[in-house]
């Protein structure tokens, strides 16, 4: 099954990759002529992005930005599901406009696509049970669950090499073999791991039962994924991020998932939004 | 026009490469180990369910209806989650310090494969007339060795061509292990593809592994038909 996929995949990224050719470099008008933005999100990864259960609509962190990005081009918002997996390919088949989907900036993804501002900071770290990671000693030899496709599977493989790292499709089944013994800890970014932990917190069986211990083992600056050689359209998105960051929307968006008051509460410091090319050197 | 630059040494050498290998004889075993189980599975299941006592016909009329109708991916995900909360924990404790990510697999195939090995070998055992079986019984078998003697060693020897597309699913299915981590060809594509890049490469080696396999597989299930199977039946 998955190797047909594999191969249909194939099949749809030569398609891609010829018309993505053919269209390449005018998606601002593109947009503004279908009136639609489409944008690539998680699903399931509160607060970056999730369907509220009630509404029925996605929420998150990285919503609140795509939303604010559409309303300034005048046009409605269609939301896709990514994985860390497939988000890259999805965006440079042309499946989706521009993807929001706690995507950390590096040179490698670089060359293939095109980022925008941070528009949010974080460090990988790890979530485990209470009181059995101290330190990245405790984590040799040991299993750790994460997310294929992810910089945090290459980060780990790289801060604790003698671990077998367990790559899932997504964070919550890795939360599922970490609270089923299967793995020793869960890592990715902290702000992925409070969300989750949040999650956790919430659940009678599992409160107060896993915390996520003070060893980060890398920068995690997140960045807008845009289709290569868009100058027109990164402009438009980089302006806009700087802007939010200047009417005070972007703290806004900021308090309103990782307050003090959220069930994933991290601190901003002294992060703002500004032309950096943070992860890029 | 198409901007995409081939560069095939990424899974010919060096690091990628060996992560391509080490995928390939991860899904040789898990492919190895489970055609030998579901076949030996098959073979009882398919005796429960031609047997004249009813709690095994019933048993196994149960088994191949669940199995063969449920979908392998939710198998292999309820093996590996869903077992969690009927094993004891003792059996979890010592189940997760083995490489259980593997067995779950191994498991998972096995089962889902073996009832439709089962089916097919019924059906190979039921081409042969039942007059036989009443001679070998007359003659004073039992019915397990009139099986073991008589009827198996023909029908097997008819069971041969779906049995190498049941063998041959099971080997391109083992790609669904790498959705609870087992390292295996699959996975180990996709892990090269996201380091580099490179997809279309990653995942040509990919098809070309489970294209060699499969001609492997047939080759040699042709070839014990020919060398072995055929003398018994004396062509």
């Amino acid at each position: 099954m998955a190797r047909k996929i594999g191969v249909f995949v194939l099949a749809l990224a030569m398609v891609g990759a010829l018309c993505g050719a053919a269209l390449a470099g005018d998606t601002l008008a593109d947009v503004k002529k279908k009136g639609v933005l489409v944008a690539g999100v998680k699903d399931s990864l509160p607060p970056f992005g999730s369907v509220d259960p009630n509404t029925k609509q996605f929420v998150g962190y990285d919503i609140d930005f795509v939303k604010y990005i559409a309303k300034k081009l005048g046009v409605k918002v269609e939301y896709k599901s990514v994985t860390s997996a497939n988000r890259m390919p999805m965006l440079m088949e042309s499946r989706v406009d521009i993807l929001a989907a706690t995507m950390t900036k590096t040179p490698e993804r670089a060359k293939q696509i095109d980022f925008s501002y941070t528009y949010f900071l974080t460090g990988q770290k790890f979530l485990a049970k209470k009181g059995t990671v101290k330190s990245l000693k405790d984590l040799e030899g040991k299993r750790i669950a994460t997310s294929k496709g992810s910089t945090s599977e290459q980060n780990v493989a790289k801060a604790v090499p003698s671990a077998t790292v367990l790559a899932f499709d997504d964070y919550p089944q890795g939360i599922l073999a970490l609270q089923q013994g299967k793995a020793v800890a869960v890592t990715t970014d902290e702000s992925i791991l409070a969300g989750q932990l949040g999650k956790l917190e919430k659940s009678r069986a599992t409160k107060g039962k896993f915390e996520i211990p003070d060893i980060q083992i890398s920068m995690e600056p997140y960045g807008l994924g845009m289709r290569k050689g868009d100058a027109n359209f990164e402009k438009f998105v980089n302006d806009t991020l700087l802007e939010m960051e200047k009417n005070g929307e972007a703290k806004k968006i900021f308090e309103r998932w990782f307050g003090p008051k959220t069930d994933s509460p991290i601190n901003r410091g002294n992060f703002m939004i500004t032309a950096d090319r943070m992860g890029l050197e | 026009m198409l901007n995409y630059r081939f560069d095939w040494a990424v899974v010919t050498s060096g690091k990628y490469f060996d992560w391509i290998l080490s995928g390939f004889y991860v899904t040789l075993k898990l492919s190895a180990v489970s055609i030998a189980l579901s076949f030996l599975l098959g073979l009882v299941i398919a005796m429960m369910r031609m047997s004249h006592a009813r709690p095994f016909r019933w048993f196994a009329h149960g088994y191949l209806e669940f199995f063969r109708n449920t979908p392998l991916l939710v198998q292999i995900f309820f093996w590996y989650f869903g077992s969690y909360k009927i094993l004891p924990a003792a059996v979890n404790d010592w189940l997760v310090r083995q490489d259980f990510e593997f067995a779950a697999a191994v498991i998972a195939l096995t089962i889902y494969t073996s009832a439709f090995i089962a089916e097919d070998i019924r059906s190979g055992v039921r081409s042969i007339p039942k007059e036989q079986m009443e001679a070998a019984r007359s003659s004073g078998f039992s019915y397990v060795r009139s099986m073991q003697y008589i009827i198996l060693p023909q029908a097997v020897r008819l069971t041969i061509p779906p049995l190498i597309n049941q063998f041959l699913n099971l080997m391109k299915n083992s790609s669904l292990a790498m959705t609870i981590g087992v390292a295996e060809l699959m996975y180990q594509a996709r892990q090269v593809e996201s380091y580099t890049f490179k997809g279309f490469e990653a995942f040509s080696a990919a098809t070309f592994i489970y294209l060699a396999l499969s001609f492997l597989i047939t080759g040699l299930m042709t070839l014990y038909d020919q060398k072995v199977l055929q003398p018994i039946k004396g062509h």
